[in-house]
């Protein structure tokens, strides 16, 4: 179980993340939303072990990442906002070096990056660099770079952006798939469709503090006790209808 | 008309010019910091050759015409040289921005611009690129061309002769942009299409390189007087001479005329294809904005085996240095582009010193140049913001091994290939010995390569970089005398060595017990710290202790 107490990040003057607290069990799918600049990719980023807390304390299954980093970090797969990629490696040279930096042994390693890649769809592009690669596929590169190690924690940040209808459908049925095989999934992002479909439980972030936490079958399909209405109100969003008016208007004068 | 799209595009292109996207923003600010270090030293320098040339000129000023035009001429060859050279320099460094490329085309082709547009905006943004940095060399060497003019120089006023110098320099950095130009606009049209990137980069690297070996022969430029008066064959193969002739010509000089048909047809010529290649790549512009297909084949290098798990990291780490090196252009161009300095400097010592001299003191300047210019490249960061791959799989087990990757690969390149290129030469003038001086110089080379790896603590390639932390002059001198300590006392060792190899094998021995000394202490390092990822300016004060009893 992945346990995060009195989460904190502290840019000088700037609290990004204050004291969040959350558990992410086995076989569990946690959607984590909030708007822009809530503080939830700085949150991702502590929980992979990139980014390191100015207070709190993160366990995995009772190791905690202060104390042993290597151990913890091992056990995550993590799938980034940006695509940010070496784009000048072909993917199966990615796919190589990251197996190899988790000491994935050799025929291992060369057997499951020839099947991600013909599962993931890659195949036919091996041999190029990923410069040419459109953002679909470099996302489709990084989900398989995540899994490789088959992970029990997999810390995911947007991980449907760019990719096409197939490929989402596919990544859902293989998240479940995860899940129910007892890995822990931690999902941020802006889809509401998506958590509704795939999450147990959702934690709401707004100016770095947890707001709502419920889960999915808490909320109502539709009106004032769904998901995106819960988000608003806990978030205490703007209504946008004036706003949309104003940046029509604007544009209607240009 | 600043709000046309073709001048607002022209603008942006001009802007992208400058634009060094593998630096952070502290590195992009300390490296305009290093940018004006470096013209410091250069004015410097400068001041160092006005003085070198007062002198020379007051020594002149006595002597017969003839002999005072020769000299100005190799002088005025010289200027116009080393604006040549500049200029060439400054265009094959934005060789990549030459023509429009597939991302200019992603983005502008959904915009409402033209593609004629986009190629116009473009050249007119190359051209005052070229023109802007031509100016600047002209203002700069125009105090060494002044003191030219104080001597009794024949034919023609003073107006007249900086008229003459003045056409002369124009069009000479004229046919030096629309050569390089010219070289990369026919290589676009005839490289095969799946491998364009890879031979551009290849090229670009191997013009820069050929640049800095022309370094020395430019730097005796001066002393051709002798060549001038008695019309020398090389003249003619010599393409700064041909616009020294056109600008002797100009004053009169009608000796010269063969010159300034080789200016004129050169630069007409190189403006013929230069034009060409634009007018051809615009018509066929998919043959520059389309990727080509990759050729199937496997790629090196990742698909060895690995012997244990252990040294899985360390695999890792090389097989992304030599699959990086091999393909990005910029790591490729900083250690050619030094090396060849290096290698310009061991064809300078062939005029003077004796065989054998060179022969001991070849390898030297290759390694002392190659093994920082290696470290360097291997500073300057490939996608800085991927390396969060490396963060999360960050292991304090193989830090040593990882660390040490970077190192092999410093001695590789910047040791093995220099003794290697030197052995062949010492093995038909020594025998059997040139295997007693490989041994020598990489023992000399492997010690360097830890003393200046010492502190080395990240993984190739992916630590953000701030260059020019360093006081540039000072860098400039710590490196001149490193240089000429280092050559010097390899030299002798390698002679030593030759002679009294049981007297040279005391030295041997301290070296190689100092080496092993420092890998020890790096691997002890590597192992106790965490590897580095962000680079920073020295924050550290030095206090200058006044109150101190």
């Amino acid at each position: 179980m992945l346990q995060a107490r009195g989460l904190t990040k502290r840019y000088g003057g700037l609290l990004a993340v204050d004291r969040v607290d959350f558990d992410l069990r086995p076989g569990e799918i946690v959607g984590y939303l909030g708007p822009n600049g809530s503080g939830k990719s700085t949150t991702v980023n502590m929980v992979v072990g990139l980014l390191e807390p100015t207070a709190g304390s993160l366990t995995l299954d009772g190791l905690r990442l202060s104390d042993d980093p290597i151990a913890y970090k091992r056990r995550i797969g993590y799938v980034p906002e940006e695509p940010h990629l070496y784009t000048h490696l072909t993917a199966a040279e990615y796919l190589t070096l990251v197996g190899r930096l988790r000491r994935i042994a050799a025929p291992v390693l060369e057997a499951r990056v020839a099947t991600l890649l013909r599962l993931f769809q890659l195949h036919d592009s091996r041999y190029q660099t990923m410069t040419a690669f459109s953002k679909g596929m470099r996302q489709r590169v990084l989900v398989a770079a995540a899994l490789l190690h088959n992970p029990d924690l997999i810390v995911l940040d947007e991980p449907f952006s760019g990719l096409d209808v197939n490929a989402g459908l596919l990544f859902r049925a293989l998240l479940r798939l995860l899940a129910d095989e007892g890995r822990m999934i931690f999902f941020s992002t802006h889809r509401f469709d998506m958590v509704e479909k795939l999450c147990s439980r959702v934690v709401v972030l707004s100016a770095g503090r947890v707001v709502l936490e419920q889960p999915i079958v808490a909320f109502d399909r539709a009106g004032a006790g769904s998901l995106e209405e819960s988000f608003v109100r806990a978030t205490r969003q703007a209504d946008y209808a004036p706003l949309a008016r104003e940046i029509f208007d604007t544009i209607r004068g240009a | 008309m600043r709000d046309w799209p073709a001048a607002v595009l022209a603008r942006h292109f001009f802007g992208a010019l400058f634009d060094f996207g593998f630096l952070s923003d502290a590195g992009a600010e300390s490296f305009k910091r290093l940018l004006l270090g470096a013209a410091a030293v250069a004015c410097g320098l400068g001041l160092l050759l006005v003085r070198v040339f007062v002198a020379k000129y007051a020594n002149l000023a006595s002597a017969p015409v003839d002999r005072y035009v020769a000299a100005a001429t190799a002088d005025h060859a010289f200027l116009i040289a080393l604006q040549m050279w500049m200029v060439a320099a400054a265009v094959a460094l934005v060789g990549h921005s030459l023509f429009p490329d597939e991302r200019d085309f992603r983005i502008l082709m959904a915009e409402p611009v033209g593609r004629a547009e986009i190629f116009g905006a473009k050249l007119a943004a190359l051209l005052v690129f070229a023109a802007l940095f031509a100016a600047g060399i002209y203002a700069a060497l125009l105090p060494l061309f002044g003191l030219s003019l104080l001597g009794p120089q024949g034919s023609g006023g003073v107006l007249s002769r900086v008229a003459a110098y003045s056409a002369a320099g124009l069009i000479a950095d004229l046919f030096a942009a629309l050569a390089v130009v010219a070289l990369h606009g026919v290589l676009v049209l005839i490289a095969p299409r799946e491998r364009l990137v890879a031979i551009g980069a290849g090229a670009r690297s191997l013009f820069l390189c050929l640049l800095v070996l022309a370094l020395p022969m430019i730097a005796r430029l001066p002393a051709s007087a002798n060549a001038w008066t008695h019309g020398a064959w090389w003249l003619a193969w010599a393409p700064p001479a041909w616009f020294t002739g056109l600008e002797r010509w100009l004053l009169g000089d009608g000796g010269r005329f063969a010159l300034v048909l080789r200016a004129l047809t050169a630069t007409a010529a190189t403006a013929v294809i230069a034009a060409a290649s634009y007018v051809i790549l615009y018509r066929r512009f998919d043959r520059v904005i389309l990727r080509p297909q990759a050729r199937p084949q496997a790629p090196a290098g990742y698909g060895r085996r690995i012997a244990s798990k252990r040294h899985s990291a360390r695999q890792a780490v090389l097989a992304f240095v030599r699959t990086t090196f091999g393909r990005s252009v910029l790591h490729q161009g900083i250690v050619l582009s030094l090396m060849a300095a290096g290698g310009g400097l061991v064809v300078n010592g062939i005029v003077s010193r004796d065989p054998r001299g060179l022969l001991l003191w070849a390898p030297f300047p290759l390694i002392i140049i190659g093994v920082p210019a290696v470290r360097l490249a291997l500073s300057v960061p490939i996608e800085p913001r991927a390396n969060w791959i490396f963060r999360m799989t960050d292991d304090r087990d193989v830090h040593a091994d990882v660390v040490g990757a970077g190192v092999r690969t410093v001695f590789a390149l910047g040791v093995a290939i220099p003794v290697a290129l030197v052995a062949p030469f010492q093995a038909v003038w020594f025998g059997w010995q040139a295997l007693l001086l490989v041994g020598v110089e990489s023992l000399v080379g492997w010690f360097l390569v830890e003393w200046l790896m010492r502190d080395w603590r990240s993984i190739p390639f992916t630590c953000a970089y701030v260059p020019g932390k360093g006081f540039v002059p000072q860098m400039f001198v710590r490196g001149l005398g490193a240089f000429i300590v280092f050559t010097s006392a390899g030299a002798a060792l390698l002679a030593l060595s030759v002679v009294r190899p049981s007297a040279a094998a005391i030295l041997w021995c301290v070296l190689a017990t100092a080496g092993i000394g420092l890998l020890r202490r790096r691997r002890r390092l590597a192992a106790d710290t965490t590897l580095a990822f962000e680079d920073d300016l020295p924050t550290e004060v030095n206090p200058l202790r006044l109150n101190v009893d």
